[in-house]
């Protein structure tokens, strides 16, 4: 029973701590990259403009004006482990669009220079300059992957406020005993 | 007794994540629509940044990108891109040879040849063609009361940026076009400032001469 409670504690201790390391990668790198192109928003623009996603100019001006800031928001809630679920869910929901566009046109790339896929470099937009796109996306996923995971629950350590909504704790009983004493009440 | 085993603790209904997901969808964007309202260097949400896609969009709402940029997704091949897209706009290409020409002749002295840098502050700065005015096309109102009476007067000019795969100067001339300076007077130098220098030609440093 004690290796199953300090099995049960290590557990714990990675998952706090582990989602802490995570709140803070995931948060700072989308804090650094929003700002870096929020302070630059024709450079966004521009890059932007080279996916040739949308036709509109208004459309086009506002993802370039918008998701710089909104990125931005998101790294600092995290950070400050502010609704934690609710902005790793945000994040998970703008890595994935942005890392399967990224890799589109990489594919494009490659086929029109006859290059291979890891070979390519480009200004992909997300503030970091020229990358080549096989560690871009390595990168992108294991942020994803990271994000994905702090929906399910972990990085509650040093949040400023964990979930917008108060918290109901409920206790599992599954076949076993607790002192009466340490029973908390509902 | 048996001391206790795992708490399932702050179990967190999936509807109250999705709640809150969307309060910070909603709080983030209206951050971000202030925040771009008040930076000095924000976009104007209206305003067609890049005049050269718009003779290319069809009325289903598709865009028609001159050369190959659509099916790579990128601008890669720059200077053929440019050389199409220049085409596709009624505009002339201007090679080295000739901006030397230009740059030499008697009348860029008397004003009437002016050479036209569309890079922002920072790489204008650090170097341009002697004697050019600067008109940076996403910021053109802090330009155009000094550069737009130069080209009114020019018999020719000669825009350009970086040069490779910059655009910035075609964006710039079809703005110079569209503010009434006849095409015919405007031409893009593809090659720009990097095969400018490259030629050994003279480089004015700062603000303008």
């Amino acid at each position: 029973m004690n290796n199953v409670q300090s099995s049960g504690g290590a557990c714990h201790a990675i998952r706090e701590y582990g989602g802490l390391f995570a709140r803070w990668l995931v948060g700072g790198l989308f804090l650094y990259m929003g700002l870096s192109k929020a302070l630059d928003p024709v450079g966004f623009l521009k890059l932007v403009h080279q996916y040739q996603m949308v036709n509109s100019p208004w459309l086009l001006n506002s993802i370039a004006s918008f998701l710089p800031w909104f990125e931005a928001f998101c790294g600092l809630l995290l950070l400050a482990g502010v609704a934690v679920r609710g902005s790793a869910l945000i994040s998970a929901l703008m890595l994935l669009p942005f890392t399967v566009l990224v890799l589109r046109r990489a594919l494009g790339i490659a086929a029109a220079e006859h290059l291979p896929l890891c070979a390519v470099k480009f200004d992909c937009g997300c503030g970091t300059g020229e990358v080549f796109i096989c560690r871009k996306v390595v990168e992108n996923s294991f942020l994803f992957l990271l994000s994905c995971w702090l929906v399910t629950g972990p990085g509650r350590r040093l949040a400023a406020r964990y979930s917008l909504f108060r918290q109901k704790v409920e206790v599992s009983l599954e076949n076993r005993e607790l002192p009466s004493q340490s029973v908390p009440k509902l | 007794m048996l001391a206790g085993g795992a708490y399932t603790a702050y179990a967190a209904p999936v509807r109250n994540v999705l709640i809150e997901t969307l309060v910070l969808a909603v709080v983030g964007i209206v951050l971000a629509i202030a925040a771009n309202a008040v930076s000095p260097r924000g976009l104007e949400l209206n305003r067609d940044y890049f005049p050269s896609d718009r003779s290319q969009r069809r009325p289903n709402g598709q865009t028609n990108h001159v050369a190959t940029a659509s099916a790579t997704g990128t601008n890669i091949g720059g200077p053929d891109l440019l050389i199409a897209q220049l085409s596709a706009q009624g505009l002339q290409l201007a090679e080295t040879a000739q901006v030397t020409t230009l740059f030499r002749d008697p009348r860029f002295a008397q004003g009437l040849i002016i050479f036209v840098d569309a890079r922002n502050d920072e790489h204008f700065q650090e170097g341009h063609i002697p004697g050019a005015y600067q008109l940076d096309h996403f910021h053109p109102e802090r330009y155009i009361a000094t550069v737009l009476p130069a080209c009114q007067t020019a018999e020719q000019i000669v825009v350009y940026c970086s040069g490779g795969t910059c655009d910035d100067s075609l964006q710039t001339a079809i703005f110079l076009r569209d503010a009434g300076i006849p095409k015919e007077r405007l031409s893009v130098y593809a090659g720009g400032l990097t095969e400018w220098t490259s030629k050994g030609l003279p480089v004015e440093t700062g603000p303008r001469k």
